[in-house]
């Protein structure tokens, strides 16, 4: 990674050379593990399980990291290690410069109360205390006294959109909705970080899609530090300002979205974001010129806008072009023909080329 | 000559079995051996099974198993001793408990006890339907005259239940933390289980003075105290793991995951174990009459020993009407707790 060095400087949660292997005697393991031994080997070979290998990453402050992976790539495990609900093999984990692994029983507890919480894949909220309780519960561990943990807790669970739903039960709530008092629980307790793990993946997508919304209008305002968890590549595209994919335990690429789609690391990448909506996760800003065209100018458009948004604005003309705007100030120009070329994944272009020059263009799944 | 006294010349314990021999005194087998003459010898086994007695016939420094039955007799009574200073003291509050309950109930008059009981029905229940049963039982256990031997059962469960819960809903949170404790734990709660009901009467009695009523108190507790452990073991191992863990990412005590999640969620489960424990100290009772527990069961008693089949039969029918109520009471009780979270799981 090229800017490691500046990213240190705002992150927020640093992860160094975290491993974790399941079984009987992992340290002894760990030998095997740091020469490069296979997770199939070990598992034959030692009876081990290779849960992380070597994870290197950092969280900026105010960013959404989104973990991606399959099932079994270890996602859920290595979230888990931020507040130590899983105890690491090896490695280091830096919060705001303080290393979670030498923190003893209280000094966890506290990591736990005041730096980070978590919203969890199936809710897990308490089925015997209402609404209410529930979106407290983190100010009511603390102690913090009646009156101002149920103020705090109905501002949130407005927030969320659940006003008249506090003396409700969790039960009597849908899927979506008990969902969000996950989110106004972990927001009630006005920690900097936030876990999501898997947050959203045991709703249908209508909801999966509104809740995105609402996390993504929420951080606007909001700019915690999250770490969220998924399986799936859409949503980890629409959210992430720092994307990670895991494949068996090791990080394969990490970047921003739109540069993992636009450079992807291997095959394995290729393959996986080749059926990705390319308009909708591609911004402006990653296929502008710097240098102008001098073509004739058809409007201003921000720099963070996707090419989703391009396309409808100019109605689909490939003859426009564009002034791109950054806080006010011209930074390039968009020629929309180098738009429609960005749309097309590398893996399609190179067969497209090797048949002549039918162009394909997969633009939007 | 006995079959087995070549094996012990073999050995070279002849002088040690010769030495140390001494004649006890007869046994009933011996004794019809002599009294038919030498022909019981002729009719002895060609192979006897190498039993303690077959052994003592050919060495006699082998102990013979009716003196180990009277060594184990005596083991129990040197213990006795000490066992009944360091278990009097702490076993007399049981005793005090069960007799102040006893008097409590009796001379409360019936016009006063029996609104009482009603109004407890209906605040663990809320159930028209319950508290009807209730009634209607009570009403026709007064009508044949049986109301003050049911009070006495009744006093002597709710003693026995509350000592059990008390004990036993901490021993199965033990156990549930613990899974050592568990698997220590685990075979001795079977023993009290699979124990015959009579069989926990044997040593109490030779312990604790007939007299006193802390000696059925015990043997009630020990059977009636087994389904309320394992069960509240179980509930609080079946809490969902999922609620555990946003309990510890909450940063909760121990202290505050076991009341605030733990318990509450386990708790359909140990009122189910109470309700279990209900209906078996209300079975030990009754046989617990045999050691001087006073009530249903001492009529049942009455009824068996002298015959009595009218006796034995309407108290008989009168511990069936009892268990009825209970059940149903706990079982209401423990419907409204669930209904508080229906589906919550």
């Amino acid at each position: 990674m090229t800017e490691k060095s500046a990213a240190n400087l705002n992150s927020q949660i640093r992860i160094q050379g975290l491993h974790k292997i399941f079984g009987p005697q992992p340290e002894l393991m760990l030998e095997h593990v740091r020469n490069g031994i296979g997770k199939q080997e070990l598992l034959a070979d030692y009876g081990h399980v290779l849960g992380l290998r070597d994870i290197n990453v950092n969280m900026r402050a105010g960013e959404i990291t989104v973990i991606m992976g399959l099932s079994g790539s270890g996602k859920s495990t290595l979230v888990r290690h931020l507040n130590r609900l899983v105890e690491p093999t090896d490695g280091e984990i830096l919060v705001d410069d303080e290393d979670v692994m030498k923190l003893d029983e209280e000094g966890l507890r506290e990591l736990r109360r005041r730096k980070m919480t978590m919203v969890f894949q199936r809710f897990a909220l308490l089925p015997h205390r209402s609404v209410l309780e529930n979106a407290a519960i983190s100010l009511e561990v603390r102690g913090q006294d009646v009156s101002q943990r149920v103020d705090e807790a109905q501002r949130w669970l407005a927030r969320v959109g659940l006003e008249g739903y506090e003396a409700s039960y969790p039960h009597q709530l849908s899927g979506g909705m008990q969902q969000r008092v996950g989110i106004a629980r972990a927001l009630a307790a006005n920690t900097d970080i936030m876990l999501m793990d898997e947050a959203f993946s045991a709703l249908d997508p209508l909801i999966r899609t509104d809740m995105q919304d609402l996390l993504m209008e929420l951080q606007s305002e909001l700019h915690k530090t999250i770490v969220f968890i998924t399986h799936d590549l859409d949503e980890a595209m629409k959210l992430a300002d720092h994307l990670v994919i895991l494949n068996e335990g090791e990080i394969v690429q990490q970047d921003e979205p739109q540069r993992i789609l636009m450079n992807p690391a291997d095959g394995y990448i290729e393959d996986f974001v080749s059926d990705i909506n390319r308009a909708r996760v591609i911004r402006v800003r990653s296929v502008m010129r710097r240098d102008s065209t001098g073509r004739e100018i058809a409007g201003e458009v921000d720099h963070n806008d996707t090419l989703e948004s391009m396309i409808a604005l100019s109605g689909g003309d490939t003859n426009h072009n564009y002034r791109v705007m950054r806080d006010g100030n011209a930074v390039g120009e968009l020629d929309m023909r180098d738009l429609v070329k960005a749309l097309t994944p590398s893996v399609v272009a190179r067969s497209a080329g090797g048949r002549g020059q039918s162009h394909t263009i997969r633009a939007g799944s | 000559m006995a079959f087995y006294d070549s094996l012990f010349d073999h050995l070279g314990l002849r002088d040690w079995c010769d030495g140390a021999k001494q004649e006890g005194p007869m046994s009933m087998a011996e004794l019809l051996a002599k009294a038919k003459g030498n022909q019981a010898a002729e009719d002895a086994e060609s192979f006897p099974f190498p039993s303690l007695d077959a052994l003592h016939e050919a060495c006699g420094a082998m102990p013979r198993t009716r003196e180990m039955t009277v060594g184990l007799e005596r083991l129990f009574l040197d213990v006795k001793d000490g066992l009944k200073v360091v278990l009097d003291p702490i076993t007399q509050p049981l005793s005090w408990m069960l007799d102040g309950a006893l008097w409590l109930f009796a001379s409360v008059p019936w016009w006063v006890l029996l609104p009482i009981l009603l109004m407890m029905c209906w605040t663990v229940t809320r159930n028209v339907r319950v508290a009807l049963l209730v009634t209607f039982s009570f009403v026709l256990l007064g009508f044949i005259d049986h109301l003050d031997s049911a009070v006495q059962t009744l006093s002597i469960i709710f003693v026995c239940t509350t000592i059990s819960v008390v004990l036993g809903v901490p021993i199965g949170i033990a156990m549930s933390k613990s899974d050592r404790l568990q698997k220590t734990t685990l075979p001795i709660l079977d023993l009290l289980q699979t124990l015959p009901s009579f069989v926990y009467l044997i040593p109490l009695i030779f312990l604790f003075s007939v007299t006193e009523s802390k000696l059925y108190g015990i043997a009630i507790i020990l059977y009636a105290i087994v389904p309320v452990i394992r069960l509240t073991d179980l509930g609080i191992r079946l809490v969902d793991r999922d609620v555990i863990e946003a309990a510890d990412a909450f940063g909760m005590t121990g202290r505050q995951k076991l009341i605030g999640v733990e318990i509450p969620l386990a708790l359909p489960n140990i009122m189910a174990g109470i309700n279990q424990t209900i209906m078996m100290s209300l079975a030990m009772v009754v046989i617990a009459s045999l050691v001087s527990a006073p009530g249903l069961g001492v009529l049942v008693l009455r009824g068996i020993r002298n015959l009595e089949l009218g006796v034995g039969l309407v108290a008989g029918l009168g511990i069936v009407l009892l268990a009825v109520v209970l059940d149903r009471v706990s079982k209401a009780a423990l419907d409204r707790i669930d209904k508080s979270k229906a589906g919550g799981l």
